[in-house]
């Protein structure tokens, strides 16, 4: 009797499978396709890469247009200023801001030994942005057997993506690494899962209700995980009028109640400081503003909060 | 995914991997046991999300197996052609010679990068006077650009 009858002996169509038989769980490995060992791989150079890491921060929100990534990058300035390694990762890859905002449009990429060398901006901070790799003009896209349909796979592949750039770059030794995350509340919450319970989270929202109540839902799902929460900052919160030297309203928000964990700061809006972003300068290379001043007096907050070894309440 | 033999109770091992073929890959397994040989045939949705894991698939140390791309590096699959130069940056007079051992370097780095940063670093080599990448040329680009 061949193989094949053999086989065809075993299991009788609508026959149930013997009791006997194998599970899952009893076979080691996975027959040669080494799927799950190359993603976990893929893991083990990932931690590997970032083992001179000290703190990992995710600046996220869950809503678009609150300026996490201005925020991202002038808090990497305020605290590079202070003599701080830091680097970002501009995690953002749909709508990459941080390589314009950070003057690494046209970044070299040079391969080290290994891996590639991190584009520094010109005070220093180490940004890798898709920006720096597909101009404005274009959109990223993958090739795909299933095109049409990338509601299905787009995700995994992006955070394929993210995998081959933490693996790929050389991180060094950092005080700080930075992920400016793309807007989503699940999205969020993905990247948490991701990035794993050694990240910290700083949320940042505007003194506007709707806005609010994004963040709060991104507060409630990353409540559920291990992720430490590290706070809120409120960003806009009114605007520089340098005509007057003075802060204005920018929103009326009759709740001005925070969000259940420590707010580390209130930042306005000053028109003056996105021209700069769009140009790339640095805030370090503008005179003090009151802008200045808050940002600085988040980044403490956000020093003290990371060296902090007491979970806030949630 | 794991296929087993049920007559011989035996995991079944992946033989060949075929090309994909309009989003189908055909992977073959076969008991060790008795022989028997299986394909598993999928579909271009079920290609699609073990490509984007960013794995290839192969028999365990064929690293020429077919695969759902050409490298186990997910960027390959990126769409924005990468090996042409940006606007200004094109036709670039004088060839620049690459060493072995920075192009052993420059291998080493993600595919999707690599096209950029040859370019680059070839354009810093000549600014400097240099018709030949070799390593020095690349610490020499590395201390000026990278952190």
């Amino acid at each position: 009797m061949g193989p094949r009858e053999r086989a065809c002996r075993g299991v009788r169509r609508g026959e149930a499978p013997r009791l006997s038989m194998k599970g899952y769980h009893d076979i080691v490995g996975d027959g040669g396709s080494r799927v799950l060992e190359q993603v976990a791989e893929q893991r083990t150079r990932i931690t590997e890469g970032l083992a001179g890491v000290r703190h990992l921060v995710a600046v996220g929100s869950g809503k678009g247009g609150v300026g996490k990534s201005t925020l991202t990058l002038h808090l990497a300035g305020a605290l590079r200023a202070r003599g701080l390694r830091i680097a970002i990762l501009d995690a953002d890859f749909n709508g990459p801001s941080q390589a314009r905002m950070a003057g690494v449009q046209g970044a070299l990429f040079v391969p080290g030994s290994h891996k590639v060398a991190l584009p520094r901006t010109r005070n220093g901070i180490g940004v890798f942005s898709m920006g720096s790799v597909i101009p404005e003009s274009e959109a990223l896209e993958f090739e795909s057997a299933a095109r049409g349909e990338s509601h299905t796979w787009r995700a995994t592949r992006e955070f394929a993506l993210l995998g081959e750039i933490l693996g790929s770059f050389e991180w060094g030794a950092l005080d700080l690494l930075m992920f400016d995350l793309p807007p989503g509340a699940e999205r969020t919450v993905q990247y948490a899962d991701f990035l794993g319970p050694r990240t910290s989270f700083l949320l940042v929202t505007i003194p506007s209700e709707v806005a609010r109540g994004v963040v709060a839902r991104s507060v409630a799902a990353l409540s559920k995980g291990p992720n430490r929460l590290l706070g809120y900052v409120e960003n806009m919160n009114g605007y520089y009028c340098r005509d007057c030297n003075a802060i204005k309203p920018l929103f009326v928000s009759p709740d001005a109640s925070g969000l259940e964990i420590p707010c580390l700061g209130t930042v306005p809006f000053d028109p003056e400081l996105a021209r700069h972003c769009d140009r790339g300068i640095p805030l370090g290379e503008l005179p003090e503003t009151p802008v200045g001043r808050a940002l600085e007096h988040v980044a403490q907050q956000l020093l003290d909060s990371l060296e902090s070894t007491t979970e806030h309440p949630r | 995914m794991k296929f087993l033999c049920i007559p011989c109770d035996s995991p079944m091992k992946l033989q060949t991997v075929g090309p994909p073929e309009r989003g189908s890959l055909s992977v073959v397994y076969s008991c060790p046991l008795c022989g028997y040989e299986m394909a598993m045939l999928t579909n271009p949705f079920e290609t699609q999300l073990v490509q984007s894991l960013g794995v290839r698939i192969g028999p365990e140390g064929d690293a020429a197996a077919s695969s759902t791309s050409d490298s186990r590096c997910p960027f390959n699959a990126m769409i924005p052609a990468m090996d042409q130069a940006r606007p200004g940056q094109a036709d670039e007079p004088i060839p620049v010679r690459w060493t072995p051992g920075a192009e052993a370097r420059l291998e080493n780095i993600p595919a999707f990068v690599r096209p950029m940063a040859r370019t680059g670093i070839e354009r810093f080599a000549r600014e400097r006077g240099s018709l030949e990448v070799d390593e020095k040329i690349l610490d020499a680009a590395r201390d000026f650009f990278g952190m």
